[in-house]
This record gives structure tokens, C-alpha cells and sequence, in this order.
């Protein structure tokens, strides 16, 4: 079957966990093109200037600066171009109000960041059962 | 008199949110590079591939069990600062079910024989039940994971009088040394070497901080045998401040 892998966009703005994401991506032979921001501020400019082709997959963290996610979120949902696309919440954040906001906008999943990067790997493994939905 | 009461209650609410803002901070921004460290030892383990040096080895082994710790004593923390604020909902609870669910939880592979007695007159309580559940597994934890003998035997009372519920563990283990018996319910505290007993010596300081919101009491006293009894006296009337 010959599938077109979707576009996936990382909005995150520590290091580490980026690498963490490409490793997991790598381990778990996810091969999506995976373009990545910051923060909310150069996730938007990316998306509204047409800088990256439209991925119908976001991972979002919560905490970062300039514009935290839940900020990005809110812009997100009320752009017409923007608001269908699938948004994961990526984040060590278990507090519940982060966690009510961002059911409220509407995300498809939230991932507590693990500790452990075997952990990690799992729930990437999941998510990957998804986007395959997604390409389908 | 009003100035100083409003000063006062200002006051007091500047210091709740700083109190918040500072456990916020402790759960994400002291986290991350916490687990960065967890993550990057992983890497450096899985890069270097078959490795000889047994001692490289160790030290891989415990930087991990560190950071692993310290992430339980994070959480640990975290918890007992939100003792008074979650898990504040009122529902019955059928005491002797509460009990007998949570032996059995501690029970496959704890090789501890439980016996459990109950004397009540009413078997429901409309409670803070998710609070008294985690004060009741906090002590039988403790009971069954830092039991030493052979012959291991963790016995569970309640007695319901006009006031309370009585709830006393008792165990046959090593039991507290009589110095150290006023410090067990301070935050991080474990009697032996965190090496020993992989713990976070967190459950009884939280346990501690739920009696103390309910108005009840958890004390400790030694055994007959050495070994450790764990009282703890639930109201079955509780009043929250505020």
C-alpha cells in the first residue's frame, strides 16, 4: 500500500525532549516528517505563513515561553485554516486545570511526560497506531 | 482593628498564591531537567552497546535509580502540599470492604499473613473516603515493606466507638528504635538507609498532614515482640475549615 505519511509538527521548547521525541520516533520506525517550533509565537508564524506544509498533527507542551500551549491552543481553534488539525498535549503538567483546559479546546490526547524514556517509548507506540488512521 | 484584619487576609492570600506558584514550579520547571538527565543516561547507555566495564555499568545503574528517586520525593511533595486542596469529596465508605480491598491489594507476593478483626455497630460511613484509603494503604505498606522476619504477620483491628474509628496495625517486624520514633513522621524521613529499603519516606508524613486535616490522630507505638502498632483515629464526624 503505498500511504502518504502525515506531517507532524513538535511545539516544544526544551532540547532534550525534542531529541526525545525524534528518538522515540526513530525506535519506533516512524518515518513522518516531523518539523518542529518553540514556542506558540514561531508554531503560529510557521503555520499562517505557509513556512512548513499544513501537518495534520500537533504536539503540543504546555510550558514554554512567549506563548504556552494552552495560549496557542485558543489562537489554534479559532483559525479556520487551523482548527481541524489533531492536537496531542505532550507535558510534565499533572495539574487538573491545565489538563480541563485543553480537553476544553478540544485535544485528542494528553501524554504526561514520563520519566523514563522506555515509558515514552509506549506511548509514542500508541500514537503511532493513530496516525496511521490518519494516513489512511 | 478592621485595617489590621483586612492587612491580614491580604496577606494570607498572597501567601497562598506564592505557596501554589512554588509547587507549580517544583512540578514542571524542576521536572524537566530532571528528566532530561533520565532520558540522556538512557541514550548514553543505548549508544555505547555492549559495554565490559562492570563498573561503567554500575554507575549507569545508579545515576538512574537516583533521579528515579528523586522524582518519588518530588512526587512525594508534591502530594503533601495538596493534602488540604484534592480528593476532598465526601462519599460511603463500607469500612470493613475498605479494609479487606486493601489487604488484598497488599497481599499476592508480600509473603504477610493479614488477619483482620471488626467490632462496628454501623459498617457505612459517609466519609472522606479517598483520604482514609490512603492513610490505611500508607501504613500497611509500610507494615508489609519493611517486614525483616520469616514468619511475617501484619494484623488489622477496628473498633468503632461513639466518636471514631479505631483502626490499629500491627505487625511482627523490626519495629521503630525509641530514639528515632518521634522523627517518622517528618517528610523524607526512613530509619534505615534509602539504600536499604528502596522508599520515600513520604507516606506517614502525608498520612500525618490527613489526620491532622480531619481532626484525628495517627500515633505510633512498639509492639509486644518488638515489632510496630500503627493507631490512627478517624472521626466519623469531620468538619473542613473553609
Amino acid at each position: 500500500m503505498n500511504q502518504k505519511l502525515v506531517n507532524i509538527l513538535l511545539v516544544e521548547d526544551d532540547e532534550v525532549d525534542v531529541m526525545n521525541v525524534k528518538r522515540a520516533f526513530s525506535k519506533n520506525n516512524i518515518m513522518n516528517p516531523l518539523f518542529v517550533a518553540g514556542n506558540g509565537v514561531e508554531a503560529l508564524e510557521m503555520l499562517e505563513n505557509h513556512i512548513i506544509p499544513l501537518p495534520k498533527i500537533i504536539i503540543l507542551d504546555i510550558n514554554m515561553p512567549k506563548m504556552n500551549g494552552i495560549e496557542f491552543l485558543k489562537i489554534m481553534r479559532e483559525n479556520e485554516k487551523l482548527k481541524n488539525i489533531s492536537v496531542f498535549v505532550m507535558t510534565t503538567s499533572n495539574e487538573d486545570s491545565d489538563k480541563i483546559n485543553a480537553y476544553n479546546l478540544n485535544v485528542a490526547g494528553y501524554i504526561l511526560k514520563p520519566l523514563s524514556f522506555e515509558k515514552f517509548l509506549t506511548s509514542v507506540a500508541t500514537l503511532k497506531n493513530f496516525w496511521q488512521l490518519c494516513e489512511l | 482593628m478592621k485595617e489590621a484584619e483586612d492587612k491580614c487576609q491580604q496577606e494570607l492570600v498572597a501567601l497562598k498564591k506564592e505557596f501554589e506558584e512554588f509547587v507549580y514550579i517544583v512540578s514542571h520547571d524542576i521536572k524537566s531537567p530532571m528528566r532530561a538527565i533520565s532520558n540522556i543516561t538512557t541514550w548514553i547507555e543505548e549508544d555505547l552497546g555492549a559495554v565490559e566495564n562492570q563498573e561503567v555499568l554500575a554507575n549507569l545503574s545508579l545515576l538512574k535509580n537516583r533521579v528515579n528517586r528523586m522524582e518519588n520525593m518530588m512526587n512525594g511533595l508534591l502530594e503533601l502540599s495538596r493534602v488540604d486542596r484534592v480528593e476532598l469529596e465526601f462519599y460511603e465508605v463500607n469500612i470493613s470492604k475498605m479494609m479487606a480491598n486493601s489487604i488484598a491489594l497488599l497481599e499476592p507476593n508480600s509473603n504477610v499473613e493479614f488477619t483482620l478483626n471488626t467490632t462496628l455497630i454501623n459498617e457505612n460511613c459517609l466519609t472522606l473516603g479517598a483520604k482514609l484509603q490512603k492513610v490505611i494503604l500508607s501504613v500497611l505498606d509500610n507494615a508489609v515493606r519493611f517486614h525483616d522476619k520469616e514468619n511475617r504477620k501484619v494484623g488489622v483491628e477496628v473498633v468503632e466507638t461513639e466518636s471514631d474509628y479505631e483502626i490499629k496495625v500491627s505487625d511482627n517486624g523490626p519495629g521503630i528504635p525509641e530514639q528515632v520514633a518521634s522523627k517518622i513522621f517528618s517528610i523524607f524521613y526512613t530509619v534505615n538507609s534509602k539504600d536499604v529499603v528502596d522508599t520515600t519516606g513520604a507516606g506517614l508524613a502525608i498520612s500525618c498532614k490527613i489526620m491532622k486535616l480531619v481532626g484525628g490522630k495517627i500515633k505510633y507505638s512498639a509492639g509486644i515482640n518488638n515489632g510496630s502498632i500503627f493507631t490512627l483515629i478517624w472521626p466519623k464526624i469531620i468538619i473542613l475549615k473553609n
